[in-house]
C-alpha cells in the first residue's frame, strides 16, 4: 500500500484537493408585492408596525428640496446640515468657538426625501445612539482628517473648511483653508465637533483619535437632528438645503479618486 | 484503509494516468439549494415609496412565504444570512434586533454569520437578541476569550448533513477598526480571516469530509484595495466552494467565479435590505471524492 500511495504521489495527485459542486442554476429572487405575506410572520409584524407607526409617525417639518447624502465624493447635502448643526449646538454646550465639525458619510443610514420629514426618517437617517462630543487638536492634525478623508472618501461632511484638490491625479494639490478662506495655522489647538464612534474608533481617519481633552455633551446627535427639525416645523419654516462646495476637485480627481488612481 | 477511499484512490490514479476502470460506475448526484440573504439591516417590512429602485420591495413576510415555497419545492435547501441583520429602521431601535432574529427563525434560517452592524449595541445585548435566534451563529475570524457568553453562542464551524450529502459551513468578519466603537465589541477580538479560516477548511474538508463548503463572509466583495475582501480571499484561499457575501451592499446578477490553486471559488452577494433572496442550485456526485485530477469520481 505504501508503494501505491507514493506513486500516487508521483502522479502528482492530492487526495485533499477539492472538485466542485457543479452549479446548475443561481439567480436573485427579487421580493415583490407580486409574493403574497405570510400569515404567521405578517401577524407578528402588524401590531408591531403600528405602535411604531403610533410613535415615529408624527410629522415634523417639510423639506421641498430633500436633503441627499450623495454619493462617493459628491456634495453630501445631508451629512454638511448634519455637521452645522454639530459644530452650532457644541459651541453653545461648551460656550466657546468650536470651528471644525466632521461626520461620517457612513454613519448616515438614509436620505431626507423630499416632502414631510416624520420622526421615522430621522431614526433612518441617524440610527446610530452615538453622542456629540467636543475635542481638541491642532490646526495640523485638522489638515490631516481632512487630507485622510479625501483619500478615503473623497471627504467625509465636514463644517467649518474649504477643501480644494488642484492639480492632476498624478500630482495633486491640497488646499484646505477655513470656510472664510483664511489660513489654518497648524500649530493653533482648535476644538472639534464628532461623534464619540468617530472620536473612539477615527472610522478610517486615524487622526481623529487624537483628540485631547474631550468633553461629553450628553446630546445624542439623533436628537440633535431631532430638535433642528422640530423647532423648523414649529415656526413653519422648511428645512432647506445648507451651503455646498465644501470639497471642490480639479477635473479628473473626482473620478481618479472613485477608482482609488490617485497618486499620494 | 477504508474501502470506500481505497477504491476512491484507484478512481483517482485512473483519472491522471489514463487507466480505465474496470467498472464504469453509475453517477449518482444529489442536489442541493442554498437561498441566501445579506445586510438586512431591521428592513423587516418593505422599503416604502421614494427609495428609489428598492422602493416597494423586500419585506420579511414576502420572504417568509418566498422560502416556503421553495422549500416545498426543492429537496435539500439551506436558508443562510451573511450578517448585518441589524440597524437600519426603527424597528431596530424599539426591538434591539429580538424581532428579526424571532423572524428569521419562523422564516427557517439554517445559519448566519455576524456582521459589524451587530454589535451596534455592544456584546450584551447582542446576546440578549439571539435569545430569539433558533438558528446557529458562525464565526472562525473572532477570538471570544474575553466574551464567554458570546463564545457559547457562535461556532467556528458545523456541518449540516443531508442524505448523502454533508456541507460544511463557517462564517468570517470584516476589521472591526473604524467600524464598531471598541465599548461595542468588548472581549471580541477580530483576526486575520484567512489565516483564521485555513485550520477550519482543512478540518472540515479532512476531519468532517464534507463535500462542500460554504463561506458566510462579511467581508465585502471589492473593497478596491481597502482591506481584505471576498474577491482577494477567494483568489488566495482553495477549500471554499462557494462565499456568501455582505458588507458592501453589492447587487450581483449572477456567482461570479474565481480562480484559485484549488480550481474555483464562487462568490454571491444579492445587495441590502431583503429586497431579494439569493439561489444557487448544486449538483453533487454523492459521496463524491477529492482528487486534484479536477472530476469527481463517483464512489458506491
Amino acid at each position: 500500500m505504501k508503494a501505491f500511495l507514493t506513486l500516487l504521489l508521483s502522479l502528482g495527485l492530492g487526495l485533499t484537493a477539492q472538485t466542485h459542486p457543479k452549479l446548475e442554476r443561481a439567480q436573485p429572487i427579487p421580493v415583490t408585492d407580486a409574493i403574497a405575506e405570510d400569515p404567521a410572520v405578517a401577524k407578528v409584524i402588524a401590531p408591531l408596525s403600528l405602535e411604531l407607526k403610533a410613535s415615529f409617525g408624527k410629522e415634523l417639518v417639510q423639506c421641498p428640496t430633500g436633503l441627499m447624502r450623495g454619493k462617493f465624493g459628491e456634495e453630501n447635502l445631508l451629512g454638511y446640515w448634519v455637521a452645522d448643526l454639530m459644530r452650532e449646538r457644541a459651541q453653545q454646550v461648551v460656550g466657546a468657538p468650536v470651528r471644525f465639525a466632521i461626520t461620517n458619510a457612513g454613519g448616515l443610514r438614509g436620505n431626507i426625501r423630499p416632502g414631510v420629514v416624520k420622526i421615522a426618517d430621522v431614526y433612518e437617517v441617524m440610527p446610530f445612539d452615538n453622542e456629540l462630543v467636543v475635542a481638541e487638536y491642532t490646526g495640523a492634525e485638522i489638515i490631516q482628517i481632512v487630507k485622510d478623508a479625501i483619500r478615503r472618501r473623497a471627504g467625509e461632511p465636514c463644517s467649518g473648511v474649504s477643501a480644494k484638490v488642484l492639480g492632476t491625479p498624478e500630482k495633486p494639490e491640497f488646499s484646505i483653508t477655513w470656510s472664510d478662506g483664511s489660513a489654518i495655522v497648524p500649530t493653533e489647538t482648535i476644538k472639534v465637533a464628532l461623534s464619540d464612534y468617530l472620536l473612539a474608533s477615527g472610522d478610517t481617519i486615524s487622526t481623529l483619535r487624537n483628540g485631547r481633552r474631550p468633553i461629553t455633551t450628553g446630546v445624542p446627535l439623533r436628537d440633535l437632528l431631532l430638535d433642528a427639525c422640530t423647532k423648523l416645523g414649529e415656526s413653519k419654516t422648511p428645512l432647506q438645503a445648507p451651503s455646498a462646495l465644501r470639497y471642490e476637485f480639479a477635473p479628473g480627481i473626482y473620478q481618479a479618486l472613485r477608482d482609488k488612481k490617485i497618486v499620494w | 484503509m477504508e474501502r470506500r477511499n481505497f477504491i476512491a484512490t484507484l478512481g483517482a490514479a485512473a483519472a491522471v494516468s489514463g487507466l480505465t476502470l474496470r467498472a464504469e460506475p453509475t453517477p449518482e448526484t444529489v442536489r442541493l439549494t442554498l437561498l441566501h440573504t445579506n445586510d438586512t439591516h431591521s428592513r423587516i417590512e418593505p422599503f416604502g415609496p421614494g427609495n428609489g429602485a428598492v422602493s416597494g420591495k423586500g419585506g420579511m413576510a414576502r420572504r417568509a412565504t418566498l422560502v416556503k415555497e421553495l422549500r416545498s419545492q426543492l429537496g435539500n435547501v439551506l436558508l443562510l444570512d451573511a450578517g448585518d441583520v441589524f440597524q437600519g429602521t426603527p424597528f431596530f431601535n424599539q426591538y434591539k434586533g429580538s424581532l428579526d432574529y424571532q423572524l428569521m427563525s419562523m422564516i427557517g434560517y439554517d445559519a448566519a454569520t455576524l456582521g459589524n452592524h451587530d454589535f451596534d449595541n455592544g456584546v450584551e445585548a447582542l446576546l440578549k437578541a439571539m435569545n430569539e435566534a433558533k438558528f446557529p451563529f458562525v464565526n472562525c475570524n473572532f477570538d471570544m476569550k474575553g466574551a464567554p457568553a458570546l463564545a457559547k453562542r457562535v461556532q467556528p464551524w458545523l456541518v449540516k448533513k443531508f442524505p448523502g450529502l454533508k456541507v460544511g459551513i463557517t462564517g468570517v468578519c470584516v476589521d472591526f477598526q473604524g467600524l464598531v466603537a471598541p465599548k461595542n465589541h468588548e472581549g471580541v477580538k477580530w483576526l486575520d480571516p484567512i489565516e483564521s479560516l485555513k485550520p477550519v477548511i482543512k478540518h472540515l474538508r479532512e476531519r468532517e469530509k464534507v463535500d462542500m463548503v460554504v463561506l458566510l463572509s462579511h467581508l465585502g466583495y471589492d473593497l478596491k484595495g481597502g482591506g481584505i475582501d471576498d474577491r482577494t480571499l477567494a483568489a488566495t484561499l482553495p477549500g471554499i466552494d462557494v462565499i456568501i457575501g455582505g458588507h458592501s451592499h453589492t447587487f450581483l446578477d449572477a456567482p461570479v467565479s474565481i480562480k484559485n490553486s484549488g480550481g474555483e471559488t464562487l462568490v454571491f452577494q444579492v445587495g441590502f435590505g431583503g429586497v431579494n433572496l439569493g439561489r444557487m442550485d448544486f449538483t453533487l456526485a454523492k459521496g463524491a471524492v477529492k482528487a486534484s485530477s479536477g472530476g469527481a469520481l463517483p464512489v458506491h
